[in-house]
């Protein structure tokens, strides 16, 4: 591969991002804390002053990282669901489930009405304040819905739809660990759902730790959000349809591996999606959720997230 | 009419060995604990544990081989036919087997859900054994145990998936390459055999030399990958292909579906202990309506080398304590799709040390009543026959 001069890079790489949605992992203090809560040990209080020092420093690894968007990494959620399944009538906690092909499980949303409403906004506890731009992670309306019987366009009209118009976000990324995985649907699946939630901050869709080729031969580009995540591990690049047009998030970094990316082949990656596939809006991001490994590792990985979009962009001036 | 229960492998630790492993002081509760459960359950000689408690003077590995005689007397007083001791001088089933064995390095703590976490670590050289890390264990059970035992040993499969590869897959050049599944495979196969042939079985073979009768191969990750399934079969006979003794494997919260046809090649394995109450119904009633958590369990019924069904009775993930009633009727279901109670045993759904001593001790209690319910029911309807 060539290797394009400053001044091409100039030209092509003005809006070069990188940011991390999804569950990031507890620190082993905040780990032993839950569970001295669960077992009677401690407190809520001193569960919470832990979970602020976990949010404190996540805050500041990825302003050191330089990370576009800042992320409070979902510490309190205990899955991708739940706090939506809690303040919401009509959808509860249900069977206890693998999450894909990991060894970490998650309650099955459960739903006890056709018309699920979410009851009150997600407050602060869910959504934690952060002191710059930032972004959002939600479940997407095909990940809520799966298993319940409830269609998605309902889940995006009477859950997602209200918890959204109540954030202040910059970017919404609707993670969706399912479609792909699924023959029986397709991103058609999507587009009604997802219409209804538009209007308010920019969408996405990302589909965490999957190979989104078919997805993206049946029209996942086309669905109405400002961008698409594919995971790159899974997917070939070339299954990305040359000029891509939307903000692509580009799952670089890869959640469930404990070995660390070189920060020199992202940015050779994010610079193969320019050259090769004529894609000039692009995210660096983890393929899904980081809590697949642990704090310490997961922090090297925002760092070397950071490291390529910085050397990229420096690179480019 | 004889229906067999027993066991499946963990228990909570008591708060005097939790604490005194985290190097925390105890306090007049966990002292109580001791003298309480050792009474309820006829520890022999616990009040020497309560007096080195209250002097402050019990090492680790003393500590926890008192824990292994309460937790014996505990399932032996609950009533269960074959024990073992929860687990309690290992630290957890996977670090367990992976800090006795050489190719692995720690990487932190993962969830496994809501608050319970595990530590995970990463194959970095082909694993290999230090030394037999179930043989201090298991002769100190057949010291103290009153029933029959029963060793659970996590298999290799399980060790594979639950842990990082960065050994065997490739570990550069991956964004974006597309790389297919096989290469994936292809590296599991390797890894899980490895593990098999070097940790496992070794293993196995010291046990069977100090004479272990029961081996619970435990592979409640097996069902991870659905396309790896003939993996699982191919390292769990790889484990123990030619040894002499009784194995079982013990499969949890899974899509059992999964399972067929692959297990149909595992033809070493004796016993299949399997969790389906977690997805049953709290009604009573025999029916298949009744028991829709056990549908998939003519599966097992029909495997052509005939293995007896460890019967998961108790969900282990709530402290809602089964009545005997409901424990029978499932137990009633099962040998009515099976035909033969020659092929069924009672068990938990899985490990009960997410549960208190209290909550497991009723349990269990009520799984050994709903048993003797269920074959005075089978031998009333053979009478009648």
């Amino acid at each position: 591969m060539g290797q394009a001069s400053p001044a091409e890079n100039a030209e092509h790489f003005p809006r070069l991002k990188a940011f991390a949605p999804g569950i990031y992992p507890r620190s082993e203090a905040l780990v032993q804390a839950t569970r001295d809560l669960d077992r009677g040990r401690t407190t809520q209080e001193a569960v919470d002053e832990q979970a602020e020092r976990d949010l404190a420093e996540l805050v500041s690894v990825q302003q050191q990282a330089g990370l576009d968007l800042l992320a409070d990494g979902m510490l309190r959620w205990q899955d991708l669901f739940r706090p939506l399944l809690e303040a919401s009538d009509g959808l509860e906690t249900g069977a206890l489930t693998r999450f894909l092909d990991t060894n970490t499980f998650y309650r099955a949303p459960h739903a006890t009405t056709a018309t699920p409403k979410l009851a009150r906004p997600l407050g602060d506890r869910d959504v934690a304040p952060l002191p710059g731009p930032r972004l959002v992670t939600l479940p997407s309306p095909f990940a809520l819905a799966h298993g319940t019987g409830v269609q998605p366009v309902t889940i995006a009209e009477g859950v997602l739809k209200p918890a959204i118009e109540a954030l202040e976000a910059d970017l919404v990324v609707l993670s969706e660990p399912f479609l792909a995985r699924d023959e029986t649907s397709s991103p058609a699946d999507l587009e009604e759902p997802l219409s209804k939630l538009t209007g308010g901050p920019k969408l996405a869709l990302q589909l965490t730790f999957c190979d989104a080729r078919e997805s993206l031969e049946q029209g996942l580009a086309d669905l109405p959000v400002d961008a698409i995540g594919i995971d790159f591990y899974l997917t070939h690049v070339s299954d990305v349809p040359k000029g891509f047009d939307k903000l692509l998030l580009a799952g670089v970094v890869d959640a469930r591996s404990s070995t660390v990316e070189d920060s020199r082949e992202l940015a050779a990656f994010a610079d193969r999606l320019r050259t090769e596939r004529d894609i000039e809006q692009i995210a660096l991001v983890p393929n899904g959720d980081l809590q697949f490994v642990s704090e310490k590792i997961a922090r090297q990985k925002l760092q070397q997230l950071g490291a390529a979009k910085t050397a990229t962009v420096e690179a480019a001036a | 009419m004889k229906l067999l229960t027993h066991e499946i492998g963990s228990l909570a630790k008591p708060p005097w060995l939790v604490k005194t492993n985290a190097g925390r002081p105890l306090d007049e509760s966990d002292i109580e604990h001791a003298a309480r459960w050792g009474e309820k359950v006829g520890v022999e000689g616990h009040e020497e544990l309560v007096e080195k408690l209250q002097g402050g003077g019990a090492d680790k590995d003393e500590l926890g081989r008192w824990a292994s005689r309460y937790a014996l007397r505990l399932l032996e007083s609950a009533g269960l036919e074959v024990v073992f001791d929860g687990e309690q001088q290992r630290s957890e089933m996977y670090a367990w087997a992976v800090d006795h064995s050489d190719g692995f390095a720690p990487r932190g703590t993962v969830r496994s859900f809501d608050n319970k976490y595990y530590s995970k670590s990463a194959v970095v050289s082909e694993p290999s054994l230090r030394e037999p890390y179930h043989n201090d264990e298991l002769a100190f059970l057949q010291s103290v145990a009153n029933h029959d035992l029963k060793i659970p040993v996590t298999g290799a499969y399980t060790l594979a998936v639950w842990s990082y590869d960065e050994h065997y897959g490739p570990q550069t050049g991956r964004i974006g390459a597309g790389h297919g599944r096989s290469e994936e495979l292809t590296a599991r196969r390797r890894f899980a055999n490895d593990l098999a042939r070097n940790v496992i079985r070794p293993n196995i073979e010291s046990l069977i030399d100090l004479g272990a009768k029961w081996i619970q191969i435990d592979e409640p990750g097996a069902s991870t990958e659905a396309d790896e399934l003939d993996i699982f079969v191919e390292s769990f006979n790889e484990s123990v292909e030619g040894l002499d003794c009784f194995f079982s494997t013990h499969l949890c919260f899974s899509d059992y579906d999964l399972f067929f046809p692959a297990i149909e090649q595992m033809h070493g394995c004796k016993q299949f202990c399997v969790g389906f109450a977690n997805y049953d119904t709290r009604e009573l009633g025999t029916s298949g309506s009744d028991r829709p958590g056990y549908e998939v369990i003519s599966k097992f019924r029909d495997l052509p080398y005939e293995p007896i069904l460890g019967l998961g009775v108790l969900d282990i993930h709530t402290d809602f304590v089964e009545p005997p009633e409901l424990v029978r009727d499932r137990i009633l279901y099962a040998v009515d799709v099976f035909g033969d109670p020659e092929r069924i045993h009672v068990c938990p759904d899985c490990g009960l040390r997410t549960r208190s001593w209290e909550v497991a001790y009723e349990k269990l209690r009520n799984m050994v009543e709903g048993t003797k319910q269920a074959e005075a029911a089978l031998t009333t309807a053979g009478a009648a026959t």
